[in-house]
């Protein structure tokens, strides 16, 4: 737990524009292979950093100890830091940030008796029991169980100050079976916002969607390579938060407009059908709390909800306040940091498509030809757009019912071709928050979806 | 305290707490770092950190912890913390630390910074690409110089300092030209001392003129099965996927497709990989495995042959193989003796792989992704940049099928590649 009132060291910062954050990670990993332990470990790591902004350059420095000394000599390094980049390069002299002014705390720690290292390791060696006891075709099994606490305190020049808490948890199962002599893997995961005692509370809970998941890894193994090309598609809401995170999202940061996003050119056009709207949500979505919520960024600006997409049209970017200065528009407290050693970066928060009005039985029963794609892997984004993400499981259609299972695959378009495609989008919507985005730093962030009909370039045989 | 101090109360709090087995290592690391955002050198970086990792065995039960503080209470408590997560955890025979080995010390690279050659090689190189290249982006450029001075000890009595300075440098750029934008671009390389203009390093010059040509891109016209020249910064990509196989958990697991072919033909025999963390001729060398013993420089796979799996103690104990003298990584891959310039005059209707954008390889080795600013190539010329092209295709079959591997080759720092060219992918 980190000092809640750093409030004092305003006194010492200099004249020019200072954040200070002092922060906290707490992590918390267990995993078994076979029902060994492989991994049994609980760490953390936190410490004091400080940016100083004059004259359109950054000073930053940071420093593990959190005592008055290692504050006071954050600050100066930071000042002096970004003074060695004035006296070097005084071009951008005059350069002045927008001011913001916010003050919140948000802790999402559990109110429950935390159970200790012991009960989880059991929690999981349950789970394994159950696998290896009912499903004799699974030949191997990973389980993986990790939180992530991040616990931040801030205090800016301009007056802002903000407590946040933020844990997410998350169960990691990779279940493998063989074909002939060949294996197949599928991994599912389990989890959200919150730390284990408030995600987890019974193995048992699990052992449905285990006996889900195995059923998959077995129609997997028996599945087919898809054909190559250029198909019709159902993308399952897990898909669909993938697809607003890499073809949509990361265009749109601003910092990768100003380096040279396709996006720049495409403010105010159609750059997809008007069933798509999409939006990054700050912390909360029709009343709930989104999976990683934001409430003040690490610039000490409010977060607000950006709207990216509305009936097809691109509306607007994610900003921070010196991206927000560049386009003489609002920062929309999207500048996130992932370490206590790390700078603030332009971040997602929790970006989703917005659900529309079809069933998914309706849309998949719509294709006559194409395939029904349901779990993802990894993802990249493109300043052209063109986006991929792995599919980890999905089934063919073939005239409007679903065939045969698809091995794995990676699905790639150019979102802003590929979403004028959109035809039908479903009334019910799935948020993620398994992955970590890169971006010269890691950063938790929420993914959410209905299902999507499109048309999509699918990789295979 | 002072660091070796740190180590030594460590390792007898451990023992006095009751662990049986326990290691602890101690890194004290400082960065200094530019950034250019945007065509903008505008932020400079001072961050300092260090790590105090243990590990801790209990009657043959294992539990980890590391923390970034160093005074007493706070070792005292990680400690505790740590037999307490041996204690509940279930035993396994096949746990183990290193065994006794001379004490030494490893140095590798600078330990002062040059910041003032820092910052002019990073203006120099931000005016180079303004000048010469006035359709590129630079949308991020970081140059860092990494110190790190690790302290490594066990109960066995192993006594290890190493002490590493390297520059590392990452430029990331897109060309653009009117509303054309090409995708963005990549690479990177670290040295013990900058010596030449940063664009002379690595594969920046060319990837940077590359990237001005791909602002048109057109798709492949037709799906085909041909040939994909990988280039020295997406060959990397791929023999990354190859470690995992031969790693421990997959071995382990049973899940690789490398279980059984130690000593077999697994790849062409114009393939010969090394793993040389110690070897002169790569800047950022690597001393110590995970495990705590001292590296040796090895062969993964010699002449098509698999020669070693990438196992450590765990893993050699649970599944009977030997340990592997080093961590992998560090590649070196032995050049072949065509040019790149003829291995393209040979290639009939292919690619030249420059990124690879695609999921995680899958257990039995089929692959799927996006080839990134990457060229088609047809009759032995190439013809146009490409996008919205998938390439597919399975790791192991395409070791096996590798058709030419360049004479020229391209040193990173930490590893040395050549381009090699293989037969048998979908393109679509």
């Amino acid at each position: 737990m980190i000092n809640k009132d750093i409030t004092s060291y305003s006194s010492i910062f200099s004249k020019d524009y200072t954040e200070l954050r002092v922060q906290e990670n707490r992590q918390i990993t267990i995993g078994l292979l076979n029902g060994d332990v492989i991994r049994n470990d609980s760490s953390s790591s936190s410490g004091v950093s400080s940016r100083t902004f004059k004259d359109g350059n950054w000073g930053f420095s940071s420093n593990p100890n959190i005592s008055d000394k290692s504050v006071q000599s954050v600050i100066k390094s930071s000042t002096d830091n970004v003074k060695f980049l004035n006296k070097r390069d005084n071009n951008r002299c005059g350069i002045l940030l927008p001011e913001s002014f916010a003050n919140h705390e948000f802790d999402h720690s559990s109110k429950k008796e935390k159970n200790n290292q012991k009960y989880w390791i059991e929690y999981l060696k349950s789970l394994d029991d159950y696998i290896k006891t009912n499903h004799s075709k699974v030949t191997s099994r990973t389980l993986i169980l990790n939180s992530l606490d991040m616990e931040k305190n801030l205090l800016t020049a301009t007056g802002s100050t903000s407590f946040s808490m933020t844990p997410k948890s998350h169960l990691y199962i990779v279940l493998s079976a063989e074909k002939d002599g060949n294996p197949i893997e599928f991994m599912d995961v389990y989890g959200g916002l919150g730390q284990l005692d408030d995600v987890f509370n019974n193995p048992k809970n699990h052992f449905k969607a285990i006996d889900k998941q195995v059923g998959y890894l077995i129609d997997k193994a028996n599945g087919i390579h898809p054909d190559a090309g250029k198909k019709e598609v159902v993308l399952d809401g897990d898909l669909a938060g993938i697809l607003a995170h890499e073809a949509v999202g990361h265009t749109t940061e601003a910092d990768l407009v100003l380096g040279g996003s396709v996006a720049g050119d495409n403010m105010n056009k159609q750059v997809s059908s008007s069933l798509i709207s999409l939006v990054d949500f700050a912390n909360v979505y029709q009343g709930e709390i989104c999976p990683v919520p934001v409430y003040v960024d690490d610039e000490g600006v409010k977060s607000e909800d950006v709207t990216i997409i509305k009936d097809g049209i691109l509306k607007s970017f994610m900003h921070n306040k010196d991206t927000s200065r560049h386009f003489e528009t609002n920062p929309t407290g999207n500048a996130r940091a992932y370490a206590f050693s790390d700078e603030p970066l332009i971040r997602m928060r929790n970006t989703a498509i917005l659900p529309g009005k079809s069933k998914l039985d309706d849309m998949i029963a719509s294709v006559e030809d194409g395939y029904y794609l349901m779990k993802t892997g990894n993802g990249q984004a493109d300043s052209t757009s063109e986006f991929m993400f792995a599919v980890t499981m999905g089934y063919e259609i073939k005239n409007g019912k679903l065939g045969r299972a698809i091995q794995d695959t990676t699905i790639s378009g150019v979102a802003f071709d590929m979403l004028k495609t959109v035809s039908m989008i479903s009334d019910d919507m799935k948020w993620t928050s398994a992955g970590m985005c890169g971006k010269k730093q890691p950063m938790a962030v929420g993914m959410g979806g209905p299902a999507i009909k499109c048309q999509i370039n699918i990789g295979g045989r | 305290m002072t660091d070796q101090s740190i180590i030594e109360y460590t390792l007898k709090q451990l023992k006095k707490q009751g662990a049986d087995k326990y290691s602890c290592s101690l890194s004290n690391s400082q960065k200094q770092e530019l950034n250019i955002e945007h065509g903008e050198m505008s932020l400079f970086r001072t961050t300092y950190n260090s790590s105090l990792s243990i590990e801790a065995f209990v009657d043959k039960k294992k539990g980890s912890s590391s923390i970034n503080k160093t005074d007493k209470d706070s070792i005292n408590d990680t400690v505790n913390k740590v037999i307490e997560l041996s204690k509940s955890s279930k035993p396994d025979d096949c746990y183990g630390i290193a065994e006794h080995q001379s004490s030494q010390t490893f140095s590798c690279g600078s330990k002062q910074v040059d910041l003032d050659l820092m910052y002019d090689s990073l203006s120099n190189f931000n005016e180079y690409v303004k000048n010469k290249f006035p359709k590129i982006i630079l949308e991020a450029a970081i140059l860092d110089f990494t110190r790190i001075n690790t302290f490594l000890g066990n109960s066995n009595g192993i006594d290890f300092k190493i002490n590493k300075g390297l520059y590392n440098f990452g430029p990331m750029f897109t060309a653009k030209e009117g509303k054309d934008t090409s995708s963005f671009n990549y690479t990177g390389f670290c040295t013990k001392d900058i010596i030449k203009p940063l664009h002379k390093y690595g594969t920046i010059e060319q990837l940077l003129k590359e990237t001005e040509e791909q602002i048109k891109t057109s798709p492949v016209k037709n799906k085909f099965v041909g040939d994909i020249i990988v280039t020295p910064d997406c060959l990397g990509d791929f023999l990354s996927m190859l470690e995992s196989y031969i790693s421990d958990i997959m071995i382990i697991s049973g899940r690789s497709v490398y279980k059984d072919k130690l000593e077999k033909s697994i790849a062409n025999n114009k393939l010969t990989l090394h793993s040389h963390p110690l070897s002169d001729r790569l800047d950022a060398n690597y001393f110590v495995t995970g495990d705590g013993y001292v590296c040796d420089n090895s062969t993964i796979i010699d002449k098509g042959v698999l020669k070693t799996l990438l196992l450590g103690i765990y893993g050699a104990n649970k599944t009977g193989e030997k340990r592997s003298v080093n961590g992998g990584g560090a590649h070196i891959v032995e050049p072949g003796d065509k040019s790149l310039k003829d291995i393209i005059s040979s290639t009939d209707k292919g690619v030249l792989l420059s990124r690879f954008s695609g999921g995680y390889p899958s257990d039995n080795g089929d692959f799927s992704g996006v080839a990134k600013n990457s060229y088609y190539i047809e009759n032995g010329e190439i013809k146009y940049p490409i996008s919205e092209t998938m390439v597919s295709g399975n790791i192991c079959q395409m070791l096996h099928d590798i058709k030419d591997i360049s004479k020229e080759t391209i040193n990173f720092g930490d590893s040395i590649y050549p381009w090699i060219q293989f037969s048998g992918i979908t393109i679509s």
